[in-house]
């Protein structure tokens, strides 16, 4: 079953027109890249799913149904969970309390507060601070925890290496390789090749507003991704 | 010295109640509600018309609870069209709400200053260090405590409250967890403009009814929201309790001075720590 869809999707900020024509699926239990170079509208994406842009043509389907007037909570209450770029910790929340945001739409599944708290035991330890107290990748532990408290069918990642130093990225790698394996879908949005081809099977090539390539990630190498995005 | 104090207090708390319905509202929609005051007027301008009925107790609830509705009908509309609008926008527009409410009010109750009733209950005094205080008084300092403690806890310790102070810090990554935030401010600003009723009602035997009595306090309660942090709700009620006694002593040992005082703090804060007492961080 499709999670996500978009079909030739253009998206307005104002009268800017960032996306030109966006089509791209996401399957359940899927892991699947969205790459491109800095500009070129990925967040856009994101922000188009959250009802954050006007889309003026095109379609997009959550879990298969075509959607009209997205809202911000639309992905969320479709099973979409999102770590947005820069991780929108809430700085004046203590930890925990970002956490138990993510909880807000009560779906069951296997991720609760003691799970991500063993997870992440740097969590539990720090759970009364505020969110600004956080180091960069604490918050970005932070930011994937609080996802998870929604037990997504989908969790979408919104460039979770930057400002990470490289063995944190390696965590992440696995982390996702492993919630994927676990029947989570993962939409990977990134520029950082090396934790895109550690986590997807199926990659997206983003480049001035539309998708300009697509495939597998198995036929694929390093350096042929690598000139995909620099087009 | 200490009555003084007191009466610091009740003006303090009136302020409170008024100040943190502005927080609420701002910390949601970003709007700057000038119409804030003009719902303190009308609340107490419905409670003193229930009041004259012959149940000073059911004006305050009728009033409450018009006024909460008011909120939510304002929300609806207004607050949620002006949400991508520049503060400007909303400034003015809330400021027109204020004048046409101003004129309703005196076409269907005149301009004359009408003197609001006590309830039977609380008329007389007590005695406080050899002094009599008015039972009246008391009651306003209870109310405001009672509203204070019981909105910090609804804050602290419910899921709703979780909620209120995500949305006031980021309503975007708030609703991306899930949460309506249109629903929510629905709520939060009908509790806001309730409060605003709930003060206009129990400032009503202090002051005298008139169609222009919310600008003056209005103006105190935007000094307080600032003092204490644009957004914050305990930085509200320290700020609302200073302002309360500077308000007081000030007539009392610097009476020139008077309404100055409260701008000059602000000023102060302004350029001492730009972002409130309570110092939130960005
Ligand atoms: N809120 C906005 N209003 C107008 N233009 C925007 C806005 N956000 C981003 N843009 C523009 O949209 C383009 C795509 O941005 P973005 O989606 O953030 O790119 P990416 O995430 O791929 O780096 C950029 O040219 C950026 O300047
Ligand atoms: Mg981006």
């Amino acid at each position: 079953m499709s999670l996500l869809a978009f079909h030739d999707v253009h998206a307005l900020y104002g009268q800017a027109r960032i996306l030109n024509g966006v089509t791209f699926e996401v399957g359940a239990g899927e892991r699947v890249a969205l790459v491109g170079r800095n500009g070129v509208g990925k967040t856009t994406v994101v922000n188009t799913l959250c009802g954050g842009t006007r889309v003026a043509q095109g379609r997009i389907e959550l879990r298969g149904r075509p959607t009209k007037d997205l809202r911000g909570y639309s992905a969320a209450q479709n099973g979409i969970a999102i770590v947005l770029q820069g991780r929108g910790i809430l700085p004046n929340l203590t930890v925990e309390e970002n956490l138990l945001l993510g909880g807000a739409t009560a779906r069951r599944g296997p991720w609760t507060l003691a799970k991500i708290q063993e997870l992440f035991p740097i969590l539990s330890e720090r759970r009364s601070n505020p969110g600004w107290a956080l180091s960069g990748g604490q918050q970005q532990m932070l930011a994937i925890g609080r996802a998870l408290m929604a037990n997504p069918d989908l969790l979408i990642l919104d460039e979770p290496s930057e400002g990470l130093a490289p063995v944190i990225v390696d965590d992440l790698a696995a982390l996702l390789v492993q919630l994927g394996t676990d029947g989570m879908g993962i939409l990977l949005i990134e520029q950082n090749i090396s934790l895109i081809h550690r986590v997807a099977e199926r990659f997206y090539v983003l480049s001035k507003g539309s998708v300009a390539e697509s495939g597998s990630l198995h036929n694929v190498s390093r350096d042929e991704l690598q000139g995909h995005i620099a087009i | 010295m200490l009555i003084q104090l007191l009466n610091g207090v009740v003006y303090g708390g009136l302020l409170y109640l008024l100040s943190v319905g502005l927080v609420l509202i701002f910390g949601l929609r970003q709007v700057v509600n000038f119409a804030h005051g003009a719902l303190f007027m009308i609340g107490a301008y419905i409670g003193y018309s229930v009041a004259a009925a012959g149940s000073w107790w059911g004006g305050l609830v009728v009033a409450v609870v018009a006024m909460a509705i008011a909120g939510c009908v304002l929300d609806a509309t207004l607050f949620r069209a002006l949400r991508k609008q520049d503060h400007i926008v909303t400034v003015l527009v809330t400021f027109g709400l204020l004048l046409i409410l101003e004129t309703l009010v005196t076409v269907i109750w005149g301009k004359a200053y009408l003197r609001y009733p006590m309830p039977d209950l609380l008329s007389g005094t007590v005695d406080i260090a050899g002094s009599p205080f008015p039972v009246y008084r008391l009651f306003v300092i209870v109310v405001s405590i009672v509203v204070a403690l019981s909105l910090a806890s609804w804050l602290r310790f419910t899921r709703i409250g979780l909620y209120v102070r995500a949305a006031s810090t980021d309503a975007r990554v708030t609703s991306i967890q899930g949460i309506n935030v249109d629903r929510l401010s629905l709520i939060v600003v009908g509790l806001g403009t309730a409060l605003a009723g709930l003060s206009g009602v129990v400032a009503g035997p202090l002051l005298s009814l008139s169609p222009t009595m919310g600008n003056y306090i209005l103006i105190d309660s935007f000094i307080v929201v600032v003092i204490g942090g644009m957004g914050s709700f305990g930085g509200a009620f320290v700020a609302a309790l200073l302002i309360g006694q500077i308000h007081n002593f000030g007539a009392i040992y610097l009476p020139w001075a008077g309404t100055m005082l409260p701008l000059l703090l602000m000023v102060g804060v302004l350029i001492w720590r730009p972002t409130g007492l309570s110092g939130a961080r960005t």
